[in-house]
């Protein structure tokens, strides 16, 4: 996949018939908002064509087949104990950072290195390290934060002297106590650390968004529209802060990571360290296949993952878990369970976490009144799905709001300025 | 390996709540308002609220057919409907009447709008005022509960002057500010009207049951306790400067709030969703409009119960507080770019 990422397309630095090794990089891009993508194996590439993409539908990608040997990578490697922040410059971090291709790997997919490089328009004070996965089902996270406890602070670490953020905050969920533990007593192994604290958050959906993440931890909204960054804040995901230790110590590219396979439906869930760049048909036969009464396969979780049609499509930077779900559960879910009128009993208004009021969003969008939709602030939902979930109505009101979106995001392409 | 997979738009799961349950917890949470009403009224209590129902759920049926709309009677809206208009009426209101409201409740205070979620005035108090307007006296005309008089013979057009009625409390009220004196009879029947053993309305007598309804739809979450509050507040401070003024005149504030159909309307009229504003500040500002123009009309007025025309008003100006209460984001109103 030559796109994995916010920001611009990479191109193929391959060509057909080509033998890559792994790590070694096969597309880039000369954008500043962007990141290269590298081989996860050894191999020959075998085509460079359109394949499926969770996000955008189809998208260039080179296909390679994979050599017999040097199949498999080790997971991140243990940290000297000589591991020393002071040996690296910012710059270094940084051009580390984007080289080995890291992105925001919790879902947005925005490139670090733009993330944390400083940036004279805003300043950043304060860092937060999201170890929140709110989303049912996933644990992904969770594992890294028990396994890679001390990678996590080493990353931590480099990305705070890089972006010149004074405190971090790590953000863990209190439903997660043992990895408020381990990384506790990763902090306590490591010299200077007083400036990062870990905060025990109350568990509930959707604490792990960007926002939600903000205004727990310091009490201070990101504008409507606004970015962290205007407020002096970064936002990094424990996996992406266990990836730079990686990058930047070793030199060692993003490719592979944490992806949760679990569900009603699968044989055997867990967390896998898989190559980024697997097709979701070839993992799911790993843990042993589906039962018969699987009927939706999601990248990502139940609440916010998109469904997928076609299994060949690859994991990527940003894919944290596949969820494969019965037909009894999603015949809980939309479409399939009858939909009745708006009852207006503002359940969807109690749940948004930005405080919309999105059953009127929805019906301007239903009917076409998209400034309708702007005057109830549309463009802040961020997504998260609460409003259809509470719905007794049944009512798709989070679909109905991102069609609005894309259909808003279309109309000011034709009408530049 | 998988087949026939299906694709659909996040979140792929969703949460227990339906339409339907929600209106089934409305009806469990006025069983016991039923049970008070079959206990002071007996059969009277029975036949009411089975021939509203029956016939408000037959005329949903009917208006989808004419309309061509797929059937929704299986949301039970109706049926809650039904039963609301059945709890407002006298006891001894001729079924015949009773059907008349239930069915004008249905077709003109609902389906004509659209349906569930359209209307803009509460179905119930739409077919209610429809019948105060078309049989003033039996609207107003009140049977004793079987336990005082068990005799309780029906009230037809014929007979109403033989029927055993008694005033209301709130008759008593309006006598007692126009005579201005002997408020406190009404005073001391506070204890009758907070069991239920006094004339009134079927299921507006008992105001230990409509707690109980109330308390079970607060602990569902069915209603939130924002309207149910304002109302009360509202309701209270008003009568509590009537009371305070002059004391021979108007009855107490808490008189006034079991009296009359007050905890009704604070609990399963006033806060149905469609018809009250959506958030939460619109909901005090709802709330409180009931509680005071009920107070208004029943101190001010010409009648002696203003809840349900209180209700009406301020379903009329609910889009116009939903407009007004329009929610800003958690982040602040976006800079105009």
């Amino acid at each position: 996949m030559l796109s994995q990422h916010t920001g611009a397309a990479c191109r193929p630095l391959v060509r057909e018939g080509n033998l890559v090794q792994a790590g070694q990089k096969i597309g880039d891009s000369d954008a500043y908002v962007s990141a290269p993508v590298h081989s996860p194996v050894d191999g020959k590439v075998k085509e460079i064509s359109l394949q499926s993409h969770a996000v955008l539908g189809r998208c260039l990608a080179i296909v390679i087949e994979a050599s017999q040997y040097n199949l498999t990578k080790h997971p991140l490697r243990e940290l000297k104990d000589d591991f020393d922040v002071n040996r690296y410059s910012p710059e270094q971090i940084c051009s580390a950072i984007r080289e080995a291709g890291i992105v925001g790997m919790g879902g947005a997919g925005f490139p670090t290195r733009v993330k944390i490089e400083t940036n004279p328009q805003f300043p950043k004070e304060t860092m937060i390290v999201n170890g929140c996965e709110c989303e049912p089902y996933i644990t992904c996270d969770y594992r890294i934060m028990l396994e890679w406890s001390k990678q996590i602070i080493a990353g931590v670490d480099l990305a705070r002297k890089a972006s010149g953020c004074s405190k971090v905050f790590i953000g863990i969920e209190d439903n997660k106590p043992g990895a408020i533990e381990a990384i506790d007593a990763a902090l306590r192994a490591h010299a200077d650390s007083e400036d990062i604290k870990v905060a025990s958050l109350k568990t509930k959906y959707p604490q792990g968004g960007e926002r939600q993440l903000i205004k727990a931890i310091l009490k201070k909204n990101v504008p409507t529209g606004g970015i962290p960054p205007m407020i002096g804040v970064v936002v990094l995901n424990v996996a992406t802060a266990a990836a730079i230790a990686e990058a930047v110590i070793y030199g060692t590219a993003l490719t592979h990571r944490v992806v949760t396979i679990s569900g009603e439906a699968i044989a055997h869930p867990g967390n896998y360290y898989v190559a980024i760049g697997t097709p979701v048909e070839d993992l799911l036969e790993f843990c042993g296949g589906v039962t018969q009464k699987s009927a939706k396969v999601v990248l990502g979780g139940p609440m916010m993952g998109i469904a997928i049609a076609d299994l060949q499509t690859p994991i990527t930077k940003t894919t944290n878990a596949i969820t494969v779900l019965t037909k009894e559960q999603i015949g809980r879910a939309k479409f399939t369970r009858r939909q009745t009128a708006c009852i207006r009993c503002g359940r969807c208004l109690e749940a948004c976490p930005e405080h919309l009021n999105p059953t009127k969003i929805a019906h301007a969008v239903k009917n076409n009144l998209l400034d309708v939709a702007q005057s109830y602030y549309i463009s802040a939902c961020i997504e998260c799905g609460s409003c259809s979930y509470v719905c007794p109505a049944n009512i798709e009101l989070t679909g109905h709001i991102k069609t609005g979106k894309i259909f808003l995001a279309r109309q000011k392409k034709k009408m530049p300025g | 390996m998988l087949k026939d997979l299906r694709v659909s738009c996040a979140p792929h799961i969703s949460g227990p709540l339906s339409t339907r349950t929600v209106m089934i917890d409305v009806i469990i949470g006025l069983v016991p308002v039923m049970a008070a009403a079959g206990y002071y009224f007996r059969i009277h209590a029975l036949t009411l609220i089975l021939a509203c129902c029956l016939s408000a759920v037959a005329t949903e049926w009917l208006c989808n057919l004419i309309r061509k709309k797929p059937n929704s009677v299986d949301d039970f809206s109706a049926v809650v409907t039904g039963i609301i208009l059945a709890l407002s009426l006298p006891p001894g209101l001729p079924i015949w009447a009773a059907v008349i409201g239930s069915c004008f409740a249905i077709a003109i205070g609902k389906m004509v709008f659209g349906g569930l979620g359209a209307n803009v005035f509460n179905p119930a108090m739409a077919g209610r005022a429809f019948l105060t307007a078309c049989f003033g006296v039996l609207m107003t005309t009140w049977t004793v509960p079987a336990t005082i008089n068990p005799a309780m013979p029906r009230i037809s057009v014929e007979n109403k002057i033989d029927a055993r009625t008694q005033a209301t409390p709130l008759a008593l009220s309006k006598q007692a500010i126009k005579t201005r004196s002997q408020a406190d009879v009404v005073n001391n029947q506070l204890s009758a009207m907070f069991t239920g053993n006094i004339g009134g309305c079927l299921g507006e007598t008992s105001a230990i049951a409509l707690l109980a309804g109330g308390l079970y739809l607060l602990i569902r979450r069915i209603i939130s306790v924002h309207i149910p509050l304002a109302v009360l507040i509202s309701a209270f401070v008003f009568a509590s400067v009537g009371y305070l003024k002059n004391p021979e005149a108007y009855i107490s504030p808490l008189a006034h709030l079991t009296g009359g159909g007050m905890l009704l309307c604070v609990f399963f009229i006033a806060t149905d969703p469609v018809t009250s504003p959506l958030t939460v500040k619109g909901k005090w500002i709802f709330g409180a409009g009931v509680g005071a123009i009920t107070i208004l009309i029943r101190i001010i007025g010409e009648y002696p119960e203003g809840v349900m025309y209180a209700v009406l008003l301020m379903n009329a100006v609910t889009p116009l507080i939903d407009r007004l209460c329009t929610p800003i984001p958690a982040g602040g109103r976006p800079h105009v770019s």
